[in-house]
């Protein structure tokens, strides 16, 4: 392993265009993700037809590069605006942005460099030492029920945060998988929901959803406070995190990166579920629950190490498997194509200098982050003194723009707009933003593997149980929407109770 | 009723029509699939039945509680704003900002981006309380050139040129002075 990563560090290090575009990479996904309204995936989807020109080690290295920057990028504005550049960085603005509000930008954003870091380059390890064994271990072991059985497990993490109850975090999650249903079902190919309109047969875009749901209604949000004086610019402080505070979550950490790998490793999960898990098990475990969502640091710490920690565990899937995990990887897999190469377990074997110049270029960028990350918090938390009324139109501008450059759709733009307004009236009534975020993007794949894993079993559910893995989430998932349950149930009893006897 | 109020029940009728809009349109596309046995409109009926059941669920609770929040929830957003400085004009002007953006939208494909930028911008400007003409049109300016600068020069990103003249010559005359300059490097 040591041979061939050295082997690939110096054919990252040893040609000058490479390096080029190895910074490139990190810089641009670093800023992509970091500049309020446009994320990673604007930047590679603009990239894409560029990457043609390039050698295909160079081209797939850049786009692993930018996954790995990015996700540590998208942080930066779910911190300091409430702003996810990612969906992956959801959980993080819970804890991020109230830290923000409170004067703890600085700690915040220093804790998510660290541990984006820490989780990223834990991953890129693994990923070097066990990409092939953990392939052959999810291709034996992880099938569509086990992936049915995650989502439904991710669902109902998703359902116990966010919202204001237990039923309006469900609602908000039926919402997004009522929105992921829009265009073709994934089994025949028929057209759901279009209401006559062509170009919703493609059904609706994620990013334009996501961008809708976190940066406009965001922006209205905070446009409402100021129309009706009640707007409060968040406190500059750049402050960071002491080793010894960073030092008390060395378990979340650990956790963390476990979580997200496993998670990472899933085809189709990728890290945006990876970081609700992370962020799910870092309350469930926590003495100090109450806090989450209030500005706990554990909260920035988990999310963030379990996102990064997903980016090296997602390549193995689509490098062994030709699977990709998420939106960023479906794009590698295009990039691949453009070479006439296809991801796949002949890679390791055809191309083993392409594979070990992306594991190398994967471990130095989240290295980078490290360094680059520090130097740059300073520096970007000065976007916190730019008064709100000339930040809203810029972040509205490369929303738009981000929207409308995945598919060249006019409608797109339309979309996210209207998701603001959504977004807008939901979140005033205490529905879960993330919750229909991730309904959204793990609706398709849900039903996909759920259909998939049906026919797999002739349509005995019971199957499903008798299959380890997917029988403990399955489990897991239960456990989690009947802990929420059992708790709104528990509320409505204390509160007759009250209202029967209020003297008590 | 316990706690149930107006409002409550509008925000459940409104679910539940959402969740009848969707099971009658269903039938549009109850084909079925030769390979899947439960077709095309299993998986969204069984979204909506679930549905149904968490409205239900949130009636109960809202009966019982209210708007009060669930205790121990995680993550809830605090976005609600007090009644105080609540006027006539300041719910004229966030309507306004809402609208704004699909109207912006909505101009896209007959004005294209390069026209309908810089106005949709100043005018963003202007509802959130900037009152300064140089102000206006020196961030309006910024922003453009930013956004022109990095999407059109830089990164030759392809946006929309309006279909309608002048507007479509405009965007015609912008992207020949961009292959212009990219022609001077």
């Amino acid at each position: 392993m040591i041979e061939n990563f050295l082997a690939g560090s110096a054919a990252l290090f040893g040609d000058p265009i490479t390096i080029l575009i190895f910074i490139f990479g990190v810089i641009g996904g670093m800023l992509f993700g970091a500049i309020p309204g446009v994320s990673m995936l604007t930047l590679a989807a603009i990239l894409l037809p560029f990457s043609a020109g390039l050698e295909p080690a160079q081209g797939v290295m850049l786009f692993a590069v930018i996954y790995c920057t990015g996700t540590y990028g998208g942080a930066i504005t779910a911190i300091l605006f409430n702003i996810p550049g990612a969906p992956e960085n959801a959980p993080t603005a819970f804890d991020g942005y109230p830290m923000t509000k409170k004067g703890m930008a600085g700690k915040a954003v220093g804790a998510a460099v660290l541990c984006s870091a820490v989780g990223g380059t834990a991953s890129a390890l693994l990923m070097m030492a066990a990409t092939e064994p953990l392939a052959k271990w999810a291709i034996r072991n992880i099938g569509p029920p086990e992936i049915f059985a995650l989502v439904f497990f991710g669902l109902a993490v998703a359902s116990s945060v966010g919202g204001k109850t237990i039923w309006k975090g469900w609602m908000s999650v039926m919402l997004g998988l009522l929105v992921a249903t829009v265009g073709q079902d994934p089994v025949g190919g028929i057209n759901r929901y279009n209401f006559g309109m062509t170009d919703l047969a493609a059904g609706i875009a994620f990013v334009p959803a996501i961008l809708g749901f976190f940066a406009v209604s965001e922006i209205f949000i905070q446009a409402e406070k100021r129309a009706f004086g009640q707007y409060n610019a968040p406190k500059l402080n750049v402050d960071f995190p002491t080793f010894r505070e960073l030092w008390r979550y060395k378990i979340a950490v650990v956790r963390s990166i476990f979580v997200g790998f496993f998670c990472g490793i899933l085809p189709g999960i990728g890290a945006t579920l990876a970081a609700f898990m992370g962020y799910g098990e870092a309350v469930r475990w926590s003495k100090d629950k109450e806090s989450f969502g209030k500005g706990n640091l554990e909260g920035v710490i988990s999310s963030e190490t379990a996102n990064n920690a997903a980016t090296g565990a997602a390549m193995i899937p689509l490098l062994a498997l030709g699977l990709p995990g998420g939106a960023l990887t479906a794009i590698m897999v295009a990039v691949f194509q453009f070479h006439d190469m296809e991801p796949g377990p002949l890679i390791f074997y055809n191309s083993p200098e392409l594979i070990w110049v992306v594991f190398a270029a994967m471990f130095y960028a989240n290295v980078s982050i490290l360094f680059i990350g520090l130097i740059e918090t300073k520096t970007i938390l000065q976007l916190l003194r730019i008064p709100f009324h000339f930040l809203a139109p810029m972040i509205l501008m490369l929303a738009s723009i981000g929207s409308y450059i995945g598919r060249g759709l006019v409608l797109d733009v339309m979309v996210m707009f209207l998701a603001g307004m959504i977004g807008f009236l939901l979140r005033r009534s205490g529905y879960s933003i993330p919750g229909i975020v991730l309904g959204i993007i793990l609706g398709k794949i849900g039903e996909q593997n759920f259909a998939q894993g049906m026919q797999m079993v002739h349509y005995d559910l019971i199957v499903y149980l008798t299959r380890p893995i997917c029988a403990l989430l399955i489990l897991a998932g239960f456990i989690t929407l009947g802990a929420g349950i059992y708790k709104a149930l528990k509320a409505n009893k204390v509160t007759v109770k009250n209202v029967k006897s209020p003297s008590v | 009723m316990g706690q149930l109020s107006k409002s409550h029940l509008i925000e459940a009728s409104v679910w539940l029509v959402i969740a009848i809009v969707f099971f009658v349109y269903s039938f549009e596309f109850n084909q079925e699939i030769e390979i899947y046995k439960f077709g095309a409109t299993a998986w969204p009926r069984s979204i909506l039945f679930m549905l149904i059941l968490v409205i239900t669920g949130n009636l109960f609770y809202q009966r019982a509680n209210g708007d009060a929040p669930q205790q121990g929830r995680v993550g809830i957003s605090e976005d609600d704003i007090s009644d105080a400085n609540k006027s006539l004009s300041s719910f004229l002007n966030i309507g306004s900002f809402i609208i704004l953006p699909l109207l912006f939208a909505w101009s896209l494909k007959p004005v294209g981006f390069y026209v309908a930028t810089p106005i949709f911008t100043a005018l963003v400007i202007v509802l959130l309380g900037e009152q300064r003409l140089r102000w206006i049109i020196g961030i309006t300016s910024l922003i453009y050139a930013l956004i022109i600068g990095l999407f059109m020069i830089v990164l030759n990103a392809p946006l929309p040129q309006g279909t309608v003249s002048p507007f479509y010559d405009f965007s015609a005359f912008m992207l020949r002075m961009n292959t212009q300059l990219q022609h001077l490097f």
